[in-house]
């Protein structure tokens, strides 16, 4: 269980994380998503103690990251994946990692099989691409396989079949029992992922719940061959219309089947209903925009 | 409108795409790691680049070459080896200089510091591990490359004297341990392999000849080559000591209290 609590790490007079507190559940991927410079890395930097805090504390399982005896066999942790010595090949690399986690070195070989890069495992770090030290830092935070995993933006390089493996890879640790923390600033990446979401912008937590909760909004979108017949039947209803992109109208409070009807009764052609959905995107500026 | 779409077959990742069950019977160690077993660590992280095997080579191999050059070129009666064997392992000691250098600011340069305290948080337990795993090297290639040194002169100089040659060895060897440790200190306060070399090899081979043809008795005082050459060629006395260990003692506290306040980014 790790538990951030009161978390604030100010930069000379600047405020990057500004009184961060949230918990992760085992059995759970948390998303953690805001735009390039929320304060996302530093949050994660602050977890794992390369960071002082300026205030304010983060425990894993009621202890700060630097007092875990073997850290590397608690938190695997992703963070920056160009931050691998070019000049040592993978193989060489992950061993190094799993003398210091205490794995035995057949599970390098595992890990490298694992992420697709036994080909590359004898090859100098500094001729991978940016997807294969991405998939080698994966490599590297699943050494111990541990109860778990921190992420910071791990689809970065990643092709589709990268994004989709890694997808399968943290829902299944999840379901194992793990614990997930993955950051993204690409919300439809982390979307059919995450179980909840945390959202950051300026520092602050602006949104924290599941997905469905959070995405999850109660109104109607339709649209018809004669949009302001259809309007004028709607507010006759006593409906609130709005009018939104492309001549649909937004129904605020009104179920798909009561739309339906009033459509029916007034004898008009309807080419588009369903229940609205906030896009991540839209939920986002919206909590963004209020924070700001 | 009818979008024509093209049957592209996904990029091929088959092994990716397996995904290992839950592994209840993966040995992992719990408790922190041993001392020995960073220092193994550190010593592997050193000889596993190439820029550090071919700093281990040229340590190696640098002393005894000049030394062939030396005895080739020069009918110079030598009077003694310890001279020899000391200003052979000098130039030892600065390579060795480069090693420890490496150990610390290319951990830095490299970014590889997080990763290094991400799975041992505690620093100063890095820091000493690190200055251990390099005075071990450097004494191990200093003694080898003395042997080397030592094994030329034996073969290519004759009538020259061996009196104090064991001194002249054993101070070799210390120095390469000291010069490696002092290198890691100032590559872990700089943090910055270009600026920390540059400003070793300036300090040592461009201010210190300045300085002790201008101000011979503060050169006395602060040169750590003028040391070690002391020490070799059979002098007794603390004062060279003392600048070899003022060195050490310097740089490993700057490297430590730097080390300690520096976030890594």
């Amino acid at each position: 269980m790790i538990r951030v609590s009161g978390l604030t790490k100010q930069y000379g007079g600047r405020t990057v994380v500004d009184d961060v507190s949230f918990a992760l559940e085992p059995g759970t991927v948390t998303g953690f998503l805001g735009p390039n410079g929320a304060g996302k890395t530093t949050t994660m930097r602050v977890m794992t103690g390369l960071v002082p805090a300026t205030s304010g504390t983060a425990t894993v399982g009621d202890r700060l990251y630097v007092d875990l005896p073997n850290p590397g066999s608690v938190v695997g942790t992703l963070l920056d994946a160009s931050a691998v010595h070019p000049g040592r090949t993978g193989r060489t690399h992950l061993r190094l990692l799993a003398s210091a986690i205490g794995v035995p070195d057949s599970r390098v070989d595992e890990v490298l099989g694992l992420v697709g890069l036994t080909d590359a495992a004898r090859r100098r770090v500094g001729g991978y691409s940016l997807g294969m030290r991405q998939r080698l830092g994966i490599a590297g935070a699943l050494l111990a396989d541990p109860p778990v995993l921190v992420f910071d933006e791990p689809a970065n390089g990643l092709d589709p079949e990268g994004i989709r493996w890694m997808r399968d890879l943290l829902r299944g640790h999840a379901a194992r029992g793990g614990t997930v923390l993955l950051s993204s600033h690409l919300l439809g990446e982390v979307e059919h992922t995450v179980d909840r979401l945390l959202v950051i912008g300026g520092g602050r937590i602006v949104a924290d719940g599941a997905v469905a909760e959070l995405l999850g909004a109660d109104g109607t979108v339709v649209r018809a061959a004669d949009p302001a017949a259809l309007a004028r039947a709607l507010q006759a209803a006593r409906f609130h219309v709005q009018h939104g992109s492309d001549g649909a109208l937004v129904v605020a409070g009104a179920e798909p089947a009561a739309v339906g009807e009033i459509a029916a009764t007034a004898g008009l052609a309807l080419t588009d209903l369903r229940p609205q959905q906030r896009g991540l995107e839209d939920l986002f500026f919206q909590l963004t925009e209020a924070a700001a | 409108m009818t979008v024509a779409t093209e049957t592209r077959k996904a990029p091929v990742m088959t092994d990716v795409l397996t995904l290992t069950s839950p592994r209840s019977d993966l040995p992992v160690r719990r408790t922190a790691p041993s001392l020995p077993l960073l220092v193994g660590l550190e010593i592997r992280k050193s000889l596993s680049t190439r820029s550090g095997k071919a700093l281990a080579v040229a340590a190696t191999l640098l002393g005894p070459a000049a030394a062939v050059i030396a005895s080739a070129s020069s009918d110079e009666d030598l009077g003694s080896v310890t001279g020899p064997l000391s200003v052979m392992g000098l130039l030892t000691g600065y390579l060795l200089i480069s090693l420890g250098v490496l150990s610390t600011a290319g951990e830095w340069s490299h970014r590889t510091v997080q990763t290094t305290y991400l799975l041992v948080p505690h620093r100063g337990r890095v820091l000493a591990t690190k200055a251990v795993a390099v005075a071990l090297i450097g004494a191990a290639l200093a003694a080898l490359s003395t042997a080397l040194t030592a094994g030329v002169l034996a073969t290519m100089v004759d009538g020259v004297s061996w009196d104090g040659a064991g001194q002249a060895v054993g101070v070799v060897v210390a120095a390469g341990a000291a010069f490696a440790v002092i290198g890691a200190g100032v590559g872990a306060a700089l943090a910055n392999t270009p600026g920390a070399l540059t400003g070793l090899y300036l300090v040592l081979l461009g201010v210190m000849p300045v300085l002790s043809n201008s101000k011979p008795e503060l050169a006395e005082d602060l040169d750590p080559a003028n040391a070690v050459l002391h020490l070799g060629m059979g002098e007794q006395g603390t004062q060279p000591i003392v600048v070899i260990a003022g060195w050490v003692v310097v740089s490993t506290v700057a490297g430590w209290v730097l080390t300690h306040r520096r976030a890594v980014s």
